[in-house]
């Protein structure tokens, strides 16, 4: 099964592990939010410099001070709030997005400030970059050895635990699938509907797994018993 | 073995290395940190068997989520930064400058081509000059005052000198990236430069005045117009993979080129930010003797092909490019 949302690198002993690559859209969307917030820590920083000026009257080194603040405050929002973060800016966070390094591992420190420094190269070459690269690198997670995943959470889903003879990855998979969703179909006609094909199926090829059940109830409920189907 | 069977032997294991994951111990000993390290082997492994043997089922999918968290949490990055830095200057920019050494040579040439032609050009008819400089800057120089002295005077030395590094870089990134356009735009900066160059050094010899332009630019200009031409060959050999690709696909000639060309480009950025402050600080003032000024300019450009020489043959960071 060739999977294209995912591209896999090889891990410990060789063991070829998919990542879940974020793409062009979802890193633009979290750096969008990103600078949204970097937006009012730049006004708030002005604001501050315009007080501090008019209250010690020198406004030609507050001017300069001011100024030189806006590049080092955008760097810094970034790798602080990475290191801090361990791989997530707020921006991040919102979208679910994490920087691990390209061996799959968590980024230290250096890797997080090294990636960031090219951000002001990156907003012209990165989004061209990150749509050619299947891994969907930019200019500053070249540098770094870095690569940005989304988080998914590992919610318990059925697992069969009496598999029919006959039954391959396929079957096991669609029948798994079905129940893990069945419970938030909106048509119980429908689910009914796929739950009676699994059923004649689970008939044709192994009528003994049937036996002793209530096969006129809900459809469901029956192939969870005839396959001992275990949440976890 | 059969699906149920391997889940039914398996599971408890994966459980417990769930459960390490979710919590992760504040302080760990020695024996529990080996076990947790065994757990995640063993469901790696377990992974690569269902990915192979059951994909898609809810167990492959469950042991996949595990293993890329658990890597996530056991591996810890290689140690970059500092280090990383310190090998690219001195390793992967000095090996990729090399290997253009070819193009910035065809750079340099073209850009003392466009310069003789600048210079013979306001030698024989210097009223074109006012055409480059402007009439105010003429009208200046014809009466001894160089219009470099009001470039800085009027604004704080911080403001100024981050305009000029910007300007500078700009300029670099325009050669280098326009080198997608089958290296159109390196040859056309290399080209400009080079004429107004030659074309200004014509004017002020003109007006006698060519001793303070070269005062003037002896500080920052060898340096400048070195980057400019290094981030210009770069630029060419991007061009140069998008001409002739040879009997690859054009894509791969194409990253194969950039990969260097982004080496030499990075190297040459904090260079940039050196020469804006010398192009400040030290060029205009008319306190520091011209032999000062052509000391720091010679011992600038010394200094970067220096580093440009380096042996550098280790693995480089740029290497997964």
């Amino acid at each position: 099964v060739v999977n294209l949302d995912h591209e896999s690198i090889l891990g410990l002993d060789n063991i070829r592990l998919e990542l879940p690559v974020a793409g062009v859209g979802s890193r633009t969307l979290a750096a969008f939010l990103d600078y949204l917030i970097l937006l009012l820590l730049l006004l708030l920083w002005t604001v501050i410099w315009s007080v501090l000026a008019v209250a010690m009257k020198k406004s030609s080194w507050t001017l300069v001070a001011l100024l030189a603040g806006y590049p080092v405050l955008e760097w810094s929002y970034f790798a602080v709030s990475e290191i801090l973060g361990g791989g997530r800016t707020l921006g991040k966070r919102a979208i679910r997005l994490r920087v691990i390094t390209a061996e799959g591992g968590t980024p230290g420190a250096g890797a997080l400030v090294a990636r960031n420094l090219v951000r002001s190269l990156d907003l012209l070459f990165g989004i061209p970059l990150m749509a050619v690269d299947p891994l969907a690198r930019r200019l500053g997670d070249r540098l770094a050895g870095t690569l940005v995943v989304h988080e998914r959470r590992t919610v318990a889903a059925p697992i069969i635990g009496r598999v029919p003879p006959g039954w391959g990855p396929r079957e096991l998979a669609a029948v798994e699938s079905f129940l893990a969703r069945a419970q938030g179909l909106e048509d119980p006609a429908r689910t009914y509907e796929m739950a009676d094909r699994i059923l004649d199926r689970l008939r044709r090829d192994s009528p003994e797994l049937l036996e002793g059940l209530d096969v006129r109830g809900n459809p469901v409920e029956v192939i969870r018993r005839a396959l001992q189907v275990e949440e976890g | 073995m059969d699906y149920a069977r391997f889940v039914r032997l398996r599971r408890p294991l994966w459980e417990r290395f769930e459960a390490q994951l979710a919590s992760p111990p504040k302080s760990m000993t020695h024996a529990g940190l080996e076990e947790m390290a065994l757990l995640y082997r063993q469901v790696l492994h377990d992974h690569a068997l269902a990915a192979a043997r059951y994909p898609g089922t809810a167990a492959a999918q469950r042991l996949r989520g595990l293993a890329v968290e658990g890597t996530r949490l056991l591996v810890a990055g290689r140690s970059e930064g500092p280090g990383g830095l310190a090998r690219f200057f001195t390793h992967t920019f000095p090996s990729a400058f090399r290997r253009q050494l070819g193009l910035t040579g065809i750079a340099l040439a073209l850009f003392l081509l466009a310069a003789v032609w600048g210079l013979a050009m306001t030698a024989l008819r210097p009223d074109l000059g006012v055409a480059l400089l402007g009439p105010k800057a003429i009208a200046g120089l014809a009466e001894g005052r160089m219009w470099t002295e009001s470039l800085v005077s009027t604004v704080p030395p911080a403001i100024s000198s981050s305009r000029i590094a910007t300007n500078n870089i700009s300029v670099a990134l325009s050669a280098w990236s326009g080198g997608i356009l089958a290296g159109v735009v390196p040859l056309y900066v290399v080209l400009l430069n080079g004429l107004m160059l030659g074309a200004i050094l014509g004017v002020t010899l003109h007006y006698s005045m060519a001793g303070q332009l070269a005062e003037f630019i002896s500080a920052h200009g060898p340096l400048e117009i070195s980057l400019i031409l290094v981030a210009a060959g770069a630029g060419l050999g991007i061009g140069r993979a998008v001409v002739v690709s040879g009997d690859r696909p054009r894509s791969l000639a194409l990253r194969d080129a950039a990969r260097d060309a982004l080496a030499v480009l990075l190297g040459c950025v904090p260079w940039f930010v050196v020469l804006a402050l010398v192009e400040v600080l030290v060029s205009p003032s008319p306190d520091v003797p011209a032999s000062f000024k052509l000391a720091v300019g010679l011992s600038l450009e010394a200094l970067f092909l220096a580093l440009a020489a380096l042996p550098g043959r280790s693995p480089d960071t740029l290497g997964a490019l």
